[in-house]
């Protein structure tokens, strides 16, 4: 942008500002946007220390240190908790980070553009409706006299009623997941299919390189630097297990699989007031995500020379 | 319509003239500070420029009927007979606990607050007090509620049961004024199945496991016995129904002076035994753990369920119309809480005291004029506020039939098609609770079926009033160290229960989670219970 010659003798910060004055005009709501909601509220996290109560305020709450932090790690739930958000975690890495990408390679493949619309559009459909709705439908679904079991019952299975059943709730849970995300996760794979070179096809073709190969020699390493961000990305949510869905899935008798990090910090903080226990527990949370998101990022800059920064 | 039209009209202009009558008589101010020490009464409605805010949930009964505290009637009169107008807010209905928690934390408060601070807010009153919520209410009883404090004069046993161990009074309490209103929940069974199969109404377990294995072979229902088990499984069973029998509850109860956890005791065990038995025998819904109030009500609806626990009104009242649109000779009537042993009294069944916990209003610490607030709560404990609060508005919603205030159809025939539970609750308080005491002339208009009105009367048959424990208050200090411990001895439980119960684990392993619990501090909470019922004996 600096095109203009500057004028001589004035600082070159100040100069840099004057000419590009738009620029930073523009990213003024974005810098705002960050430091009120997301660089302030760390200012909070300071109750993890604290015994907090609003009414006495952050600075007038007394201070415990790593109390809250020695209840956790002590906690007679701790490891099973601990256990089941990586298990979960690491499920849906497996299951269900692939899916999208299997879906758009698939639509990719399709020649009819009717079918390739219509079919996007019913996969990303169940991503619009209210969790609460979904988590309605899972219910009534595995039912013991629900479709799915009905479907089994048919085939000369015992009906049972799934969501009591600890070691069926993961596959519950992540077989929805995919359900509910798969179409709109695969938007943003279909978007980087459409900027791959057609002629690398014309020429793979022409060498007599079958379909199989195409989509193994062109398109997936076509695909393979937004594939890599968007597992960065993931990686640095791999522990935030959505509370939401899982609250309104478990019982007390899926507990053993289902209890994850954030519904117990749901169940600590919101249900039993103790907002700096949980925060502890949020905070715990929160460092290891950021490990495995720096982690992350520099293997895959190591091994892919793709990263986020 | 035109008749509602009109008697709105005269409640109106009868609360002009009485407005004008007031005004009249308060010639010479009486503020704040000329106030005697001694209780002076007030005259209602008052007058004010300031406009209250009250926080509490919306009654259940009116969902789906209105959406908000202003455009339900009782509220707007109430307004209007006080002289004090009030600004409602209200958090979503199920989520009372979250939606307090969010509001504390945020330090914005409003001046009433309705909820149940002896059980629902951890630490209990004496800690919601010290942490700075809400008002210690000792002096504003005794300068601003002459009406309060005269019932409380009059019934000592009352007033021992709504204060804290220091003697601090936290909150406007619902009372139950006559025994006859202390027991309203129990197990309700289909009598026209018993009748059919030639079955006695149960009272031991093993007429009920005979009646339910009939109901399952021979009616056809695929889910016998269900419960609502949201939020907590099992709900209603805490009290004592089917536990009761093998001696024990599902919380801490009194046994010769000592005080005991029932699902520590060896009678929990065997009550995990026999239902074990009948979820595998299919005569327990299969669906248990998921069961919410939808399901029951389809399950009566469709013949899948024969028996429940429920109130007289939200249970029978209820499910009665539900299961006679599918059979119209059927019919819902109570069942005694079962015992092994016929003839026995059962030990557990439900009770509320006197002083019930829900429904009560606290004033907050940021209230503008607690003076004004305690007088506007206090108007639901005088004559005038009593028959307001109980009944509604005379001319309206009850006719005073020789000194005995009748619900006009408005209310019991609704020309709306609304329940009688749903109309009573858009004109009164009395067919739930709030800032005032109940009246037992509300329940026998309430009920409208017979099987209704003698429910309670076979319910009632428990020793639950020798064992059950009185609202005791343990310290802030003992609080927080005992909500700790049975936050995790409660997941222990449920879990527990329901794993045994649907087999995911064997019977025997109860020992190792008695175990668990022990590890878990349990003597340390029965402990501080101790204290705090030593404290309230000494109250």
């Amino acid at each position: 942008m600096q095109t203009r010659k500057p004028k001589a003798g004035t600082n070159k910060y100040v100069r840099d500002l004057m000419l590009n004055k738009y620029l930073y005009i523009m990213m003024i709501p974005v810098l705002a946007y960050y430091v009120i909601f997301h660089y302030a509220p760390m200012y909070g996290a300071l109750i993890a220390f604290k015994e907090y109560s609003p009414m006495k305020g952050i600075l007038g709450s007394e201070w415990v240190g790593f109390a809250h932090f020695k209840d956790f790690f002590g906690s007679y739930y701790f490891w099973r908790i601990l256990k089941n958000t990586i298990v979960i975690s690491l499920y849906s890495l497996i299951f269900e980070f692939p899916a999208p990408i299997i879906l758009a390679l698939l639509i990719n493949e399709v020649r009819s553009k009717m079918f390739k619309r219509v079919a996007q559009t019913i996969t990303y459909m169940p991503y619009f409706i209210s969790l609460v709705v979904i988590c309605g439908i899972i219910t009534d679904f595995t039912n013991a006299d629900g479709v799915i079991n009905r479907l089994f019952m048919l085939m000369g299975y015992d009906g049972q009623a799934m969501l009591q059943k600890p070691q069926l709730f993961r596959s519950i849970y992540i077989l929805s997941e995919i359900w509910q995300r798969i179409g709109w996760e695969s938007i943003i794979y279909i978007a980087a299919l459409m900027s791959i070179d057609q002629e690398q096809y014309e020429a793979a073709r022409m060498d007599g390189a079958t379909r199989w190969k195409q989509i193994l020699h062109i398109t997936l390493p076509g695909i393979l630097p937004t594939i890599a961000i968007m597992f960065i990305l993931r990686m640095g949510n791999l522990l935030n297990v959505g509370f939401e869905k899982i609250i309104l899935l478990y019982n007390p008798v899926t507990y053993d699989t289902a209890d994850v990090i954030s519904s117990f910090v749901y169940r600590k903080g919101l249900l039993e007031f103790g907002w700096s226990y949980s925060s502890a527990v949020g905070l715990f949370n929160s460092v290891i995500n950021l490990v495995l998101l720096i982690s992350a990022n520099y293997i895959s800059r190591k091994v892919n020379k793709s990263s986020l920064w | 319509m035109k008749k509602m039209l009109a008697s709105t009209v005269a409640v109106m202009m009868m609360g002009s003239t009485l407005i004008a009558c007031s005004s009249q008589a308060d010639t010479k101010p009486t503020t704040d500070t000329q106030a005697p020490a001694a209780t002076t009464a007030t005259t209602y409605p008052m007058k004010t420029d300031k406009t209250l805010t009250y926080w509490g949930e919306m009654n259940g009964n009116l969902t789906g009927v209105k959406t908000a505290h202003s455009e339900v009637p009782f509220f707007q009169d109430w307004q209007k007979k006080t002289g004090v107008p009030v600004k409602f807010t209200a958090p979503p209905t199920g989520q009372v606990k979250e939606a307090l928690n969010v509001m504390l934390a945020s330090g914005d408060l409003p001046d009433m607050i309705e909820y149940n601070f002896l059980n629902d807010f951890p630490g209990g009153p004496e800690k919601a007090i010290k942490d700075g919520y809400i008002l210690k209410l000792n002096d504003l009883f005794d300068k601003y509620a002459p009406n309060l404090k005269k019932y409380l004069k009059e019934h000592p046993e009352v007033d021992k049961l709504i204060k804290t161990d220091n003697g601090s009074y936290y909150a406007f309490p619902f009372i139950r004024g006559d025994d006859y209103l202390q027991v309203f929940q129990g197990p309700i069974i289909r009598k026209d199945w018993l009748d059919e199969l030639g079955l006695p109404v149960p009272e031991t377990i093993d007429e009920w496991t005979a009646a339910l294995r009939a109901f399952k072979e021979k009616k056809g229902a695929a889910a016998p016995l269900s419960f609502v088990s949201k939020p907590r499984f099992f709900n209603e069973s805490y009290n004592g129904a089917f536990l009761g029998a093998f001696g024990v509850n599902r919380n801490f109860y009194l046994e010769d002076g000592a005080i005991k956890f029932g699902p520590a005791e060896s009678g929990y065990k065997e009550y995990l035994n026999l239902f074990h038995q009948w979820y595998q025998e299919g005569l327990l819904d299969k669906n248990i753990a998921t069961a919410d109030n939808k399901a029951l009500d389809g399950g009566f609806a469709s013949g899948a369920t024969g028996a429940s626990i429920g109130n007289a009104g939200g249970g029978i009242g209820k499910w009665q119309p539900l299961v006679q649109g599918k059979d119209p000779k059927a019919q819902l009537v109570a069942a005694p809480y079962p015992v092994v042993k016929k003839g026995d009294t059962p030990k557990f069944g439900q009770r509320g005291s006197a002083f019930d916990s829900g429904g009560m209003v606290a004033i907050s610490t940021k209230a503008k004029d607690p003076a004004l607030t305690a007088k506007l709560l206090d108007y639901g404990y005088g004559d005038e506020g009593h028959m307001f609060f109980n009944f509604g508005t005379e001319g309206v919603s009850y006719k005073d039939e020789n000194g005995y205030p009748k619900y006009t159809d408005l209310l019991l025939k609704n020309p709306d098609k609304l329940a009688p539970a749903q109309a009573i609750s858009l004109y009164t308080r009395g067919s739930y609770n709030g800032p005032f005491v109940q009246d037992k002339r509300y329940a026998e208009q309430f009920f409208t079926l017979e099987t209704q009105r003698s429910a309670v009367n076979i319910w009632k048959k428990t020793d639950a009033a020798k064992y059950n424990l009185p609202p005791v208050t343990p310290t802030p200090e003992e609080s927080t160290e005992y909500a700790k411990i049975m936050s995790d001895i409660n997941t222990l439980v449920d879990e527990m229960t329901l794993k045994i119960i649907l087999g995911n684990e064997k019977v025997v392993q109860f020992d190792s989670y008695l175990a668990k619990m022990k590890s878990l501090k349990l003597d340390r909470a029965i402990e501080i219970q101790k204290a705090a019922y030593d404290r309230f004996n000494k109250r």
